[in-house]
């Protein structure tokens, strides 16, 4: 008998699947230990790539991963996707060690001992399901499904988002909320510009670039995205090339690369941004064009009842000379002189506003005024300005046929909304959920899901926050490791790591174009987890029809394939390939060509799952009500979106009065009166505590949110710019150090009202004098071996301040002291 | 010979029993180190030289990365079962074994018999497609084989290698295998 | 006989530390716990250094990825007394694990501190042993280690190029420091190829080399715009 095994081989395409091997003979060796030589037995080493997306922050990078005999062992970035082509920071490295971390939640546990208690018992999927579904159909039956509540703690630009909402919605619950939310940061955009996106900016053509605490290199939605361009922009000669200019409390990863540092006291950049104002404005260096055509409330108007009011240029010319504004920010009126005029002369030029400058009570006001600057030299919408990307062609979900339940229960008022008068803008106040929790108002919450995030670790309020988490009777949790927060879960209901699951995520905050990245596994699951994603399809089929009718997939691959599909039927855009880069398209596109072309569905979805992901570079045509969605269609300098705002809470408390309108501005944390309450304007933090230094909070790119301490390889390079590995240090100048008889790598404790953490001290000149700067992200109490009790969490010397308007924490608005420990 | 004339023997030609005794047990310890391992037994009786010259099969037929990637591999049941699935295709005993291993998805347990220390890297595919040398150079000449191989016919060990590499005048830069 | 080199671009690169996360998991490079660090025994095959300029608040910060620097005229070479480290035909300067027997002196000799020593049993929760790069063996305790180019992917590469019967093209054998990073800092390749992109920048008028009064020659260009 004859077997042609060659030809059979050709027929297969020549796969046969990995082979294990048997264990390396090493008996020849005595010099390696055998405990090493364990570590290096595997298979016959085939090599594979597989393109997914990187989950370990919401920064949504393109990865290719390097594996052998199936198993992941190097991730690199995916050079042919768009967002990061090929780069990728430290984190995105260590995914590896979030897929096979030795704490990871192998099973479905059910916690048997009080919160917090670390006693937990394994239970089954079925079972654990039942329990959660039971209540949840009690819970509808009896009217009460707004009594459930989600906390989505990742990625909001993605598939998931709207999975988790479309299941609450059709299940008759209104309080489906995403943490820390995005839509809270769009809002000074949506006030001035009616836009509730996170703007683009095109650093690429800009010849002055001017960031106002904005971290985009390090703490940004997408820091990759712009190394990569920061890159680009010095590809050019010193004198020739765009310069940086970074205003900001410390010497920040940005502020290192930039041509330029300009320290500024805490708090008070938007003082320093309308100065920067004034030189525009009377040097004539604005764009009166713009200016005049396209914005309201720039010169003093008068309304449709004749009163008149001021507008912006009055209220900048009266109150913000370089002089006192340079008393408010210790920046000299020199420098705003300079950096100004440098701004108005070196056309197109941009201004950028973040971390620093938002996070804080008057983040809301600071963000207007940086971004009013844009509106000064006319950046909307112009090369090397700012801009909004389109939204990706995505199918929607099914649209739901809600029930009586489910109509009923989405008529309550959500739990987040604040009792008081603050908050009136924000999309989701943790402060006021975690309130309303616990004075259950205005009902109590039953059931609480969390997927991913860390609110017991991360926010101000977390005391406040484990109270509520006792509080409520069933918590579940979502994740793939026990945290501070699922420890006070009653489920936890374990997840996949990144590498083992499916997601979609599209249009990263602040990235320049339209893309959508599919996030699928490379290696099949470790352990008995679950993508929640499919959870919640199978909890909605278990609670009933009409819940189940929203979510018609079998599996959450299936949604995603829908969604894509119509990328697909779309015609715009392309894969991401090698071959189709941005020149190219735009060429493309501009001869009338339709730059994607695929004969099928099935080759789409192959080519996109190979190559990681679907993007178009090219915007649509705007036109001029696009642009500004505002009442007046216009920039509104006179934000006439805050001033409804703040007049729809002056009638909760009991009418138009100016008396009212004094108690609202009071609640809402505003000192300023009259029409400068609805301009860009410089709002004091108040700061009650009498203590003599600023405290600052940020992210590495190491471990960004906290959720990288869990992997060894991220502790150790944690603090690799000044060395500290494994440890928490705090950032002082020579100055303070010397007024503090301190000196550097001396243990100190730095101290607040509210505590003290013992860190180490690095005395170097990258920080502002009266300023000490803690990096946020270690000191867990819980999270594994790797990260619990090891370094300190700044976030427990802070006081439970917010911006009132929009609910962003206030992470600069802290005074500490320091001193000499041991 | 009483007992008492052995102790008295014995403690006579003391020191030649001590060096006797103590070059056994150096031999010893030198074959245990350096040695060939003991006999190595397959789990199934596999027949090279029947596969190669009645199913017309060439090494890289089987050993699928011989020529592309570090390791040849040793076959297992993804491969083998391309050719017997179902119902045996001789009457051999050992192809019921392996029709077994097939239908539980078992793997075969293979014992390794040729392979280099961790720190070494050794890559077939600079041996037999740069290299241009011959399976059977290392390998010995398995097609006439009628059962697997109980030893190793040529060690690994950095003086083998070397003496190759010189003879061949290929390079002996230690990065090109330890790194 | 090529010469490998690598370039790194200061005025590119933003310190992101993505180069010494990309070598730590390429090369396996053992992590320590946290009182080990603190005995400053943290092994970086990649390092970063700082440098502050200026008087505040007129600042600069200059971080600078430093790796081994395979330098021409290698201190550390003639002081290791049982060849575990020497220069190869191409440049490279190796470490060979097995030989080295850990007495340190080229540690000492190393201007540069490139070389690290495994003062620890490396260890690894036995997941992690899952996801070890087989193509770099793993070190033991008791052994000097230190940047190698990641000379495995070059056997790699000269294994392919050789396979198609061609010579290896520019930017073909790239560390993966080079290969990761995100600012497109990192350049590496054959300085006797005189079309390189490595070749034409170290003949920039940016380029420079660190300590190169000592006459150790480093294959390691930095460039920097002297401001």
């Amino acid at each position: 008998m004859e077997i042609q095994r060659r030809d059979f081989l050709k027929l297969l395409g020549g796969a046969s699947g990995a082979i294990a091997l048997g264990l390396y003979g090493c008996r020849n060796s005595i010099d390696v230990p055998e405990r090493l030589i364990e570590l290096a037995k595997r298979g016959p080493g085939i090599e594979s790539w597989k393109n997914t997306i990187c989950g370990q922050c919401p920064a949504g990078c393109g990865v290719s991963v390097r594996m052998i005999d199936g198993i992941p062992v190097y991730i690199k970035g995916n050079p042919n996707y768009p967002v990061n082509r090929g780069g990728m920071c430290p984190s995105g490295h260590s995914a590896l060690e979030m897929l096979f971390n030795p704490d990871r939640i192998k099973n479905p546990q059910k916690r048997i001992g009080v919160e917090g208690s670390r006693k937990w018992e394994k239970i089954s999927w079925d079972n654990s399901l039942k329990i959660v579904s039971d209540k949840m159909k009690e819970l509808r039956n009896s009217g009460l499904a707004h009594q459930v509540a989600f906390l989505n703690g990742n990625a909001q630009n993605g598939l998931m988002d709207k999975h988790f909402a479309q299941f609450m919605n059709a299940y008759g619950s209104p309080n489906y909320y995403s943490f820390p939310s995005i839509k809270n940061q769009t809002v000074p955009y949506n006030l001035l510009q009616g836009v509730e996106q996170i703007p683009a900016y095109d650093l690429l053509n800009a010849k002055y670039i001017l960031s106002f605490g904005s971290n985009f290199l390090e703490e940004g939605y997408s820091p990759i995205y712009y190394t990569k361009i920061y890159s680009q922009l010095r590809d050019q000669s010193v004198e020739r090339r765009t310069r940086l200019v970074q205003i900001d409390s410390r010497m920040s990863l940005t502020a290192a690369n930039a041509d330029r540092w300009v320290p500024i006291k805490p708090g008070t950049y938007a003082a320093l941004a309308l100065g920067v104002a004034y030189v525009l404005i009377r040097e004539e260096l604005y764009n009166k064009n713009f200016v005049q055509t396209s914005t309201f409330g720039f010169n003093d108007w008068t309304d449709s009842r004749g009163k008149s009011h001021i507008g912006f240029m009055k209220n900048v010319i009266n109150n913000y000379y370089p002089e006192e504004v340079s008393k408010i920010t210790g920046v000299p009126a020199e420098t705003i002189l300079q950096i100004a005029r440098d701004l108005g002369n070196n056309k197109p030029s941009v201004v950028l506003g973040g971390q620093g400058a938002e996070d804080n009570t008057n983040g809301t006001f600071t963000q207007m005024a940086i971004y009013s600057l844009n509106a000064l030299l006319g950046n909307i919408e112009k090369e090397g300005g700012v801009y909004f990307v389109d939204v990706p062609p995505l199918a929607e979900l099914p649209s739901i046929v809600y029930d009586e339940a489910a109509r009923s229960g989405l008529e309550k008022t959500k739990v987040a909304e604040s009792n008081d008068y603050t908050y009136p803008l924000a999309d989701f106040s943790f402060d006021a959920f975690t309130k309303n929790i616990l004075n259950d108002k205005p009902y109590p919450v039953s059931v609480l899901f969390i997927y991913k995030g860390n609110p017991l670790f991360q926010t101000l309020n977390h005391h406040e926050f484990a109270e509520a988490l006792k509080k409520i009777p069933l918590v579940v949790s979502f994740d793939s490791c026990i945290n501070e927060t699922s420890e006070y879960a009653d489920l936890i209901l374990p997840d996949h790591t990144s590498l083992e699951k499916w997601d979609a995520f599209s249009n990263v905050p602040s990235v320049g174009f339209t893309h959508v990245g599919i996030q699928q596994p490379v290696i099949n699951p470790l352990y008995d987890t679950k993508n929640t994603a499919d959870v919640i399809l199978k909890l909605s089929s278990m609670i009933g029809q009409s819940v189940a009718n929203a979510l018609p997939f079998d599996t959450y691959e299936k949604e995603i394939r829908f969604s894509v599909e119509k990328l697909y039927t779309s015609g715009e855009g392309a894969i991401v390939t090698e071959g189709v880069k941005g020149a190219w398209l735009e060429y493309l596109q501009q001869r009338g060509w339709q730059i994607g072309r695929y004969n099928s569905f099935d080759e789409f979805w192959k080519l996109i799952t190979e190559n990681g992901g679907w993007w178009n570079p090219i915007r649509k045509q705007k036109k001029v009500e696009d642009l500004f969605k505002t009442s007046s269609g216009k920039f509104e300098f006179y934000s006439k979106n805050l001033e409804e705002a703040i007049n729809n809470v002056v009638r909760k408390a009991g009418g138009e009065s100016s008396e009212n309108m004094k108690k609202v501005l009071q609640a809402l944390n505003i000192h300023t009166e009259g029409d400068a309450v609805f301009l860009p304007h410089y709002e004091v933090v108040s700061i009650e505590e009498n203590m003599p230094l600023y405290l600052v909070t940020y992210n590495l790119l190491t471990n960004r949110d906290g959720n990288s301490s869990n992997q060894p390889m991220m502790q150790e390079l944690f603090g690799y710019t000044v060395h500290e590995h494994w440890n928490t240090w705090a950032e002082i100048n020579p100055v303070t150090a010397k007024a503090n008889g301190i000196s550097d790598k001396n243990l100190i404790w730095v101290e607040s009202p509210l505590g003290s953490i013992k860190v180490t001290a690095r005395v170097n000149p990258g920080i502002m004098p009266g300023v000490v700067s803690v990096p946020f992200g270690m000191g867990h109490t819980s999270y594994g071996r790797y990260a619990k009790g090891i370094g300190s969490n700044p976030v427990s010397l802070m006081k439970n301040k917010y911006d009132k308007l929009n609910g962003i924490p206030a992470l600069q608005a802290t005074k500490v002291k320091i001193s000499l420990a041991n | 010979m009483n007992v008492i004339d052995l102790r008295k023997t014995i403690k006579k030609n003391s020191k030649r029993i001590l060096i006797a005794l103590s070059a056994v047990i150096v031999l010893a310890m030198v074959w245990e180190i350096f040695g060939a391992p003991n006999a190595i037994i397959q789990p199934i009786n596999y027949n090279h030289k029947l596969h190669i010259e009645k199913a017309k099969l060439t090494c890289v037929d089987c050993h699928l990365f011989v020529e592309t990637m570090a390791a040849a591999t040793i076959p297992n049941i993804e491969v083998c079962s391309d050719c017997h699935s179902g119902e045996p295709l001789s009457k051999s005993p050992e192809e019921v074994k392996l029709l077994k291993y097939i239908e539980s998805g078992k793997r075969i347990p293979w014992k390794k018999i040729y392979s280099v220390p961790a720190h070494v890297y050794f890559s077939h595919r600079r041996h037999v497609t740069i290299g241009e040398i011959k399976c059977i150079q290392c390998h010995g000449n398995v097609q006439e084989l009628t059962e697997p191989a109980s030893h190793p016919l040529w060690l690994a060990t950095m003086k083998n290698c070397i003496k190759c590499h010189k003879e061949n005048k290929v390079t002996y830069d230690c990065l090109a295998c330890h790194h | 006989m090529p010469k490998w080199a690598m370039a790194i671009d200061l005025d590119k690169c933003t310190g992101c530390g993505d180069c010494m996360a990309a070598c730590k998991l390429e090369n396996n490079v053992a992590i320590v716990d946290a009182e080990q660090a603190a005995d400053d025994r943290v092994m970086l095959w990649m390092d970063m250094m700082t440098i502050y300029e200026g008087e505040y608040p007129n600042i600069k910060l200059k971080r600078i990825p430093k790796p081994c620097f395979h330098c021409d005229n290698p201190p550390c070479i003639k002081v290791c007394p049982v060849h575990a480290t020497y220069k190869n035909e191409e440049g490279l300067v190796a470490q060979i694990y097995n030989r080295c027997i850990g007495c340190r002196y080229c540690m000492a000799a190393c201007p540069y501190t490139a070389k690290v020593f495994n003062w620890y049993e490396p260890e690894w929760a036995d997941e992690f042993k899952t996801c070890m790069n087989p193509d770099v063996s793993l070190r033991m305790k008791g052994v000097v280690e230190k940047c190698s180019f990641c000379a495995h992917r070059l056997q790699k590469v000269k294994e392919n190029a050789r396979a198609d019967d061609r010579e290896i093209s520019d930017g073909e054998y790239s560390p993966a420091c080079a290969d990761s990073c995100p600012a497109e800092a990192i350049f590496f390749g054959d300085l006797e190829n005189k079309e390189s992109k490595v070749f034409k920048l170290s003949n920039s008028p940016r380029a420079f080399r660190e300590l190169e009064d000592l006459g150790t020659i480093p294959k390691v260009f930095y460039l920097s715009e002297k401001e």
